[in-house]
């Protein structure tokens, strides 16, 4: 409102109609579309869920849970997830050891794809995530046609790197021969889990619109 | 005419009409808008029963067996949460039974809960909270993540001992496709146009 007018000569300018430009919101839970006199509710008339022209702190919500992640990323990667007791030893096996431990049984494939879901896909989240945040908290995103895909990638793939957890959950349970061989969970897991868990919240407390708010400024 | 508001980047888009078994994207970042399915409320009925019976042989019998030294050991489903807890992380335990079994159980719940009373034309009281609910665990139900995990602790397993998956493995592997059968037949939009078609 308070720019001055565009000289006749500059460009078009490249103005969305946005539901906030119109006065309407949308439900982020149910998706519906928030038309007259509900357009002004607290809540979704059709799900009840509380509805936001954006969602409120979402961008230092995802920055705190991506910020708290990274630093467990850490020792869940460094520190011992597991260890094995058998009555010749005892034998500690981080997530990449363990990685190691079957790529060396002949079993590569299975290897690739927990080497992808434990390591890669949480450390590309933390990556992903902190980038978002930065340029949203910058108000610099540039490309967010590419920015919304790496999130929507993200926010996707997340829930793949529970493989582990659930991995482990099944060979306690299983290996408990007493004094031949039993594993036991190393705290290390605990942190891993943590990774997964948070980053999902992360991914989840975000509000993807904010990617295309520079977009509708013009 | 009525207007549909992109949720992901609150794009407006002029709607003349729900277009029926399509999927509908934002035109600018390609977000779904809403996805309605050619099926019908006795599909999504069905499946959820199908998704029931397997998710309880799923829990009662053992999911693989473990042979060593002439004894074998056999672990449930249960039985891999309570390793967890017995060993010291009840925090774990509770992830996997939270993940593993009570969002698919809750979800096959919830699902005939709201549909059968849609089906018999009544209404199930508090379904928008338990709709609503149930988007919000969509992505923390892992069945799917549980199936490969097994198969990883199998193989994990297999160069030390002899392994082999059980019964409940393969109703558990099923009613992962029962799930996303389930999920796919039934879009959020979808069931919110079976509510309000019998109830306005």
């Amino acid at each position: 409102m308070d720019k001055p007018e565009a000289p006749v000569s500059s460009p078009p300018v490249r103005a969305a109609v946005t539901g906030r430009s119109l006065g309407l919101r949308v439900c982020t839970r149910c998706r519906a579309t928030l038309r007259g006199i509900a357009a002004a509710a607290q809540r979704c008339p059709r799900c009840r869920s509380p509805v936001h022209v954006r969602r409120p702190h979402s961008l230092a919500t995802t920055a705190s849970l991506v910020i708290t992640a990274a630093i467990l990323y850490i020792p869940a990667n460094v520190l011992p997830v597991m260890r094995t007791h058998t009555f010749l030893s005892d034998q500690d096996d981080t997530i990449m050891s363990g990685v190691i431990s079957l790529a060396h049984s002949g079993s590569w494939p299975v290897a690739l794809l927990v080497f992808f879901a434990s390591i890669v896909v949480p450390l590309l989240k933390l990556i992903a995530l902190g980038e978002i945040v930065i340029a949203v908290s910058r108000r610099s995103v540039r490309q967010p046609e590419q920015r919304s895909r790496l999130f929507r990638v993200v926010e996707y793939v997340g829930r793949w790197s529970m493989l582990d957890v659930f991995a482990m959950s099944l060979l306690v349970a299983l290996v408990q021969v007493q004094s031949l061989a039993t594993v036991e969970v190393r705290p290390a897991a605990l942190a891993f889990a943590g990774v997964v868990v948070l980053t999902m919240l992360a991914a989840q407390s975000f509000d993807e619109r904010l990617l295309w708010d520079g977009e509708s400024r013009g | 005419m009525s207007v549909i508001v992109c949720h992901a980047c609150d794009l407006a888009h002029r709607e003349d009409g729900i277009v029926p078994a399509a999927r509908v994207r934002c035109v600018r970042c390609r977000a779904e808008l809403y996805r309605t399915s050619a099926a019908g409320v006795d599909t999504a009925i069905a499946l959820a029963l199908a998704a029931l019976v397997l998710f309880i042989i799923a829990n009662a019998y053992p999911l693989v067996a473990f042979k060593v030294n002439g004894t074998t050991r056999m672990a449930t489903l249960t039985g891999a949460a309570l390793g967890l807890y017995d060993q010291g992380y009840a925090t774990l335990g509770l992830l996997v039974t939270f993940t593993a079994v009570l969002v698919p159980l809750t979800q096959i719940l919830a699902f005939l809960y709201v549909l059968v009373p849609v089906r018999l034309g009544f209404r199930a009281p508090g379904q928008e909270r338990l709709l609503r609910v149930l988007t919000a665990l969509r992505p923390w139900g892992m069945s799917e993540v549980f199936v490969l995990g097994a198969i990883v602790a199998l193989v994990k397993l297999s160069s030390e001992a002899e392994v082999a998956p059980r019964i409940a493995l393969v109703a558990y592997g099923l009613l992962m496709l029962m799930l996303a059968a389930m999920a796919s037949v039934t879009p959020t939009e979808q069931f919110w146009r079976w509510i309000n078609r019998r109830h306005r």
